[in-house]
């Protein structure tokens, strides 16, 4: 389980899938995208059949009349087709076409010329019926109707142009796209805000459970009375209540144990001292149990506060209680705690360096590590300090035959006795001192394991890194 | 007549060789299982040092504590058994000078004793009078006034009082004062310093919030203003 927690706090998740603020925005921005598009389509096709429509029926109404015309003016004796032609009225940019005697006359005709008439329609003009047709000529698209006049044996034909059409349509595409460009924009504002105002509770349970891992198990959602919100509201508050239970109930519990073990063991302490104040006075077989009653005594005490030590870790309910401290009088004094002569040796930066830290803390991780090289390497030959940056490290070295790279991580678990694990004796521990070493360092933010030593000699090297040097 | 010592506790056989121990450490032990005995006990023959556990029947460990500090500056040690820190900060507030943590070493218990019932070096030193404003010290004494009124300081609390006053300005480090006034080597509790400065403030100062006297110098210790 803790392995999955682990993967899923390792940063961003790599899943492609877009995050839910993202896709509501999206969600907003194709809407508005769709709709937009559609209306801004629909009203362009029908202003646009429209303003056809219109210019289209008016050109074959003004067309029809003027071929009329014309073909009632052919028939009078000695027309003259070209003065007929010129004295029609066509709207402005409308070319005139006619053919007379197999010759086309043209009106106004800078742009459209006979040749540009298209086959099919002259094709239908032949057959004596009237046609129109809709095509460009050149960059102008034009409407060009066409009416035989059988009785003269001509046909006219009248060329609209509908390029202000287009430059109407044009217009007015540039303004429905603009407008959807504007609806999408503000689409995706409207999205922002909605995402943020959705999903702020999201952010609110984020931050309150972010704030009971830290350790702050007061917190708790706030009920604004929002009736889709209610029912998070009240599970979260539920979670967090029963984890908080949990919590003290665990604490508790550690807390009454540690009443019950310790209390016998206060009324061995006090007699075994009653009775070593009598050693004088005791047979040589006493003596030995005497002493064989202090060593275990000893012995049994450590592991209970050892125990008790990780079970409060395991509730979490252990605090630093920081201060300031010179590194190199500390050490000094946690070696001298641990009744050894073991050599403190450090770089010359380290002199005067002062650091911030969990002072008893840091003094059993010391007096647990040297512990450990008495054990299984025949005592620690030195204590390393150096420091790089803000960071403190000090390095316990030993003579003995080293920690085999298989078990370099496991030794730091509860009860792992290594190499020598099951042979027993006086100094023999339990197995708690390094995973509680790792315990505290990690309270303190920092890290710790075992190498090789870096004079290729054989022996082990114990790392530990903390931060808080401050010169 | 020995230095006689009263321990409270509810659990026999503890008390039992508590007792036994501490009589083989040459002083005289008063008993009691619970608070009430206590206070009943201490009022029919004082003792020099009162070793309360914290856990009791009927009225706790800090309760008696309180009581016994109404009418006496004797020196107080608390015994837990548990790990809160709440405890014993909680007992360092309720009036007691020093702190255990069960199961120690009665050898231990009377060292911790020996050092509550020691003497201030300025009394020692036969320093006679000090005065800081309005605050005024007499050792050879053991009494404190505040303007025209005279103050009721514990014996650690007034140790550690002229312990800052020997030096005025100087600043004291934790471990300086924890070495000074309880005698404890570089592994001393900080917070035993901490709830004393806190307790010595509401006595001394006119507003502990904004001390005048002692001041704290952050990340370093306290000082006694000049």
């Amino acid at each position: 389980m803790s392995a999955a927690v682990e993967t899923q706090n390792e940063a961003e998740p790599h899943s492609p899938r877009m995050g839910l603020r993202n896709r509501v925005i999206m969600v907003f921005v194709m809407g508005a995208l769709l709709l937009s598009l559609l209306l801004a389509g629909v009203a362009f096709t029908l202003t646009r059949s429209n303003l056809l429509n219109v210019r289209e029926s008016t050109g074959i109404g003004l067309a029809g009349r003027n071929a009329v015309l014309v073909g009632q003016q052919l028939n009078v004796e000695q027309a003259n087709a070209e003065e007929i032609l010129l004295d029609l009225s066509t709207p402005i940019g409308s070319i005139a076409l006619l053919k007379v005697n197999g010759e086309w006359l043209l009106k106004d005709a800078p742009s459209f010329a006979d040749t540009d008439i298209d086959a099919k329609l002259l094709a239908a003009l032949d057959q004596g019926t009237p046609h129109q047709m809709r095509y460009k000529v050149g960059a102008i698209p034009y409407l060009v109707v066409g009416f035989p006049l059988p009785d003269a044996d001509a046909v006219y034909i009248e060329a609209v142009p509908l390029d202000d059409i287009e430059e109407t349509l044009n217009s007015l595409g540039i303004a429905l796209f603009g407008g959807a460009a504007i609806t999408v924009l503000a689409a995706a504002a409207l999205g922002v805000w909605a995402a943020s105002r959705v999903l702020s509770p999201l952010d609110e349970i984020g931050m309150a459970a972010a704030a009971i891992a830290d350790g702050d198990l007061n917190t708790r959602l706030i009920d604004e009375g929002d009736r889709d919100l209610h029912r998070l509201t009240t599970s979260f508050n539920f979670m967090a209540t029963s984890l908080q239970e949990r919590i003290e109930r665990d604490a508790r519990f550690a807390s009454e144990v540690s009443h019950e073990l310790r209390s016998p063991l206060m009324t061995l302490s006090a007699s075994v001292e009653v009775l070593s104040n009598q050693r004088a006075n005791m047979p040589e077989r006493a003596q030995t149990a005497l002493e064989l009653l202090e060593t275990d005594l000893d012995r049994f005490e450590q592991l209970v506060e050892d125990l008790l030590e990780i079970s409060r870790f395991d509730v979490g309910i252990v605090a630093l209680q920081p201060s300031r401290f010179e590194v190199v009088e500390f050490v000094r004094q946690a070696i001298r705690l641990t009744g050894t002569e073991t050599p403190i040796t450090y770089d010359d930066d380290v002199d005067g360096t002062i650091i911030e830290a969990d002072k008893r803390r840091l003094a059993r991780v010391i007096a647990n590590l040297v512990d450990n090289a008495a054990k299984y390497a025949g005592g620690a030959s030195v204590l390393h300090i150096a420091v790089h940056d803000d960071e403190i490290e000090f390095a316990i070295i030993d003579d003995g035959p080293g920690v085999p790279e298989s078990e370099r991580l496991a030794i730091f678990d509860r009860f792992s006795r290594g190499l020598e694990g099951g042979r027993r004796g006086a100094g023999t521990g339990v197995g708690l001192g390094l995973a509680l070493v790792a315990e505290h360092i990690n309270l303190h933010r920092g890290s710790v394991y075992v190498t090789d030593r870096v004079d290729g000699q054989s022996g082990s090297r114990f790392v530990v890194t903390i931060p808080g040097a401050i010169k | 007549m020995g230095t006689r010592i009263l321990t409270v506790e509810d659990d026999e056989r503890i008390r039992t060789a508590v007792k036994l121990a501490l009589e083989d450490e040459g002083w005289q032990v008063n008993e009691a299982s619970n608070g009430e005995d206590a206070l009943l006990s201490f009022r029919r023959e004082p003792a020099d040092v009162v070793l309360i556990d914290i856990m009791l029947p009927g009225i706790d460990g800090f309760e008696v504590c309180r009581s016994l500090r109404k009418e006496s500056d004797v020196p107080i040690v608390m015994v837990t058994a548990r790990d809160d820190t709440h405890d014993v900060v909680a007992g360092l507030e309720a009036g007691a000078d020093d702190y255990l943590t069960k199961p120690f070493a009665p050898k231990e218990l009377s060292a911790r004793i020996r050092a509550l019932l020691r003497r201030s070096r300025a009394t020692e030193q036969g320093v006679t009078h000090m005065s800081f404003g309005d605050l005024e010290i007499i050792p050879e004494e053991g009494r404190v006034m505040l303007g025209e009124e005279e103050l009721h300081l514990t014996k650690t609390e007034f140790r550690l009082l002229v312990e800052l006053a020997s030096s005025p300005g100087r600043v004291f480090s934790r471990e300086v004062l924890l070495e000074r006034v309880w005698g404890y080597d570089y592994f001393g509790d900080g917070r035993l310093v901490d709830v004393h400065v806190r307790r010595l403030r509401t006595k001394i100062e006119s507003d502990a919030a904004n001390p005048r006297h002692v001041v704290t110098v952050r990340g370093l210790g306290y000082k006694l203003q000049p």
